[in-house]
């Protein structure tokens, strides 16, 4: 077991998957969370059958969402280490 | 496609080290802040200065839903949307990201006020200022310099919602109406292909404002972020800490 200095709720993220019924769920990590990939997909393919594809790029920030999953037939994506962002329209 | 944020919140206690408590004294005042990690467990230091006598202020900034969070592009401090007098800023978390946005945001003022960084996992405080980024922000006025001088300017815009911001760039159009403005779009910026439009003399980021600055060395030709590109000749003629060093 990695030691997480961050918690990582998997908890959450497995009674969201449940609750969209997600079939093909992609995670996304900050650089300091990356090593605990591996743990994540195997707690969410062995609690709910998921089909997990892990973001190998960036996440700088709730700004930095991965585009064209959707092709991907991805349902929910999973991203760690921020919280909802409020986009300001009229620039930063 | 459904999006869910998990906040990865520390895992141990968030508190003042010794050394923070002994340097804050000093101040009577401090605007307090923390990085998402550490946000929803502030309790302990807000206990803390109260009982060294050391009030606090803070506030919601416009991108986050929380109050009290640092957000790293909160590098012009207008969207802290902080009314209030204080002394120092006091920032909980580890690393340079977050805090060196409280130092970037101060750049246009005449003088800075002190950061102080309280680092939960290292137990240790580390004190912030402008010598963090003199390197960054003398090539920085270059390139607003350069900007003002140049005619054919490359506008940089990302794809990502959150950070796309193409509109407010065409207003460059009007405020400049003697430069050809070039709309570059782009996924994550690609530093490496920047050279091969070489008909660019200068280029504005409208991505993320810490690309115009953390980035700063990446673009040969320099780089302004689009909102001191609107008001550069006012920037460079101000009183202020860019000008001084």
């Amino acid at each position: 077991m990695t030691e997480r200095l961050y918690q990582v709720e998997t908890e959450k993220a497995i009674a969201k998957i449940r609750e969209v019924d997600a079939k093909m769920v992609c995670i996304q990590l900050p650089d300091g969370m990356k090593p605990y990939a591996q743990e994540i997909e195997a707690e969410l393919v062995s609690a709910t059958g998921v089909r997990v594809l892990i973001w190998l790029g960036s996440n700088f920030g709730a700004c930095d969402i991965p585009l064209g999953l959707q092709r991907m037939n991805v349902d929910l994506l999973i991203s760690w280490g921020h919280n909802k962002f409020v986009k300001k329209m009229e620039g930063w | 496609m459904k999006v869910l944020f998990l906040d990865a919140p520390y895992s141990g206690p968030v508190e003042l080290c010794q050394e923070t408590l002994d340097y804050v004294k000093k101040f009577k005042k401090v605007a307090l802040y923390a990085s998402v990690q550490f946000v929803s467990k502030l309790e302990k230091v807000e206990e803390q200065l109260k009982e060294i006598g050391v009030e606090f202020v803070t506030s919601k900034a416009d991108r986050t839903s929380v109050k009290s969070q640092l957000l790293g592009c909160d590098s012009y401090h207008d969207s802290l949307r902080l009314e209030e007098e204080f002394d120092a800023y006091l920032y909980i978390g580890d690393g340079k990201f977050h805090p060196l946005a409280l130092v970037y945001g101060q750049k246009d003022n005449k003088t800075m006020k002190e950061i102080i960084r309280n680092d939960p996992l290292q137990e240790k405080m580390f004190l912030m200022g402008i010598e963090e980024i003199q390197t960054i922000l003398r090539k920085y006025k270059g390139s607003l310099v350069k900007f003002l001088s140049s005619h054919n300017i490359g506008v940089i815009v990302t794809i990502k919602p959150g950070q796309e911001q193409f509109r407010p760039a065409l207003a460059l159009e009007d405020k400049f109406p003697e430069k050809k403005f070039y709309y570059f779009i782009d996924n994550n910026v690609s530093f490496d292909h920047l050279e091969n439009f070489n008909f660019i003399d200068t280029w504005i980021n409208t991505t993320c404002p810490r690309v115009g600055f953390d980035d700063q060395e990446k673009f040969r030709k320099g780089v302004v972020n689009l909102n001191d590109a609107f008001l550069a000749a006012e920037i460079l003629t101000k009183d202020s800490l860019l000008n001084k060093i």
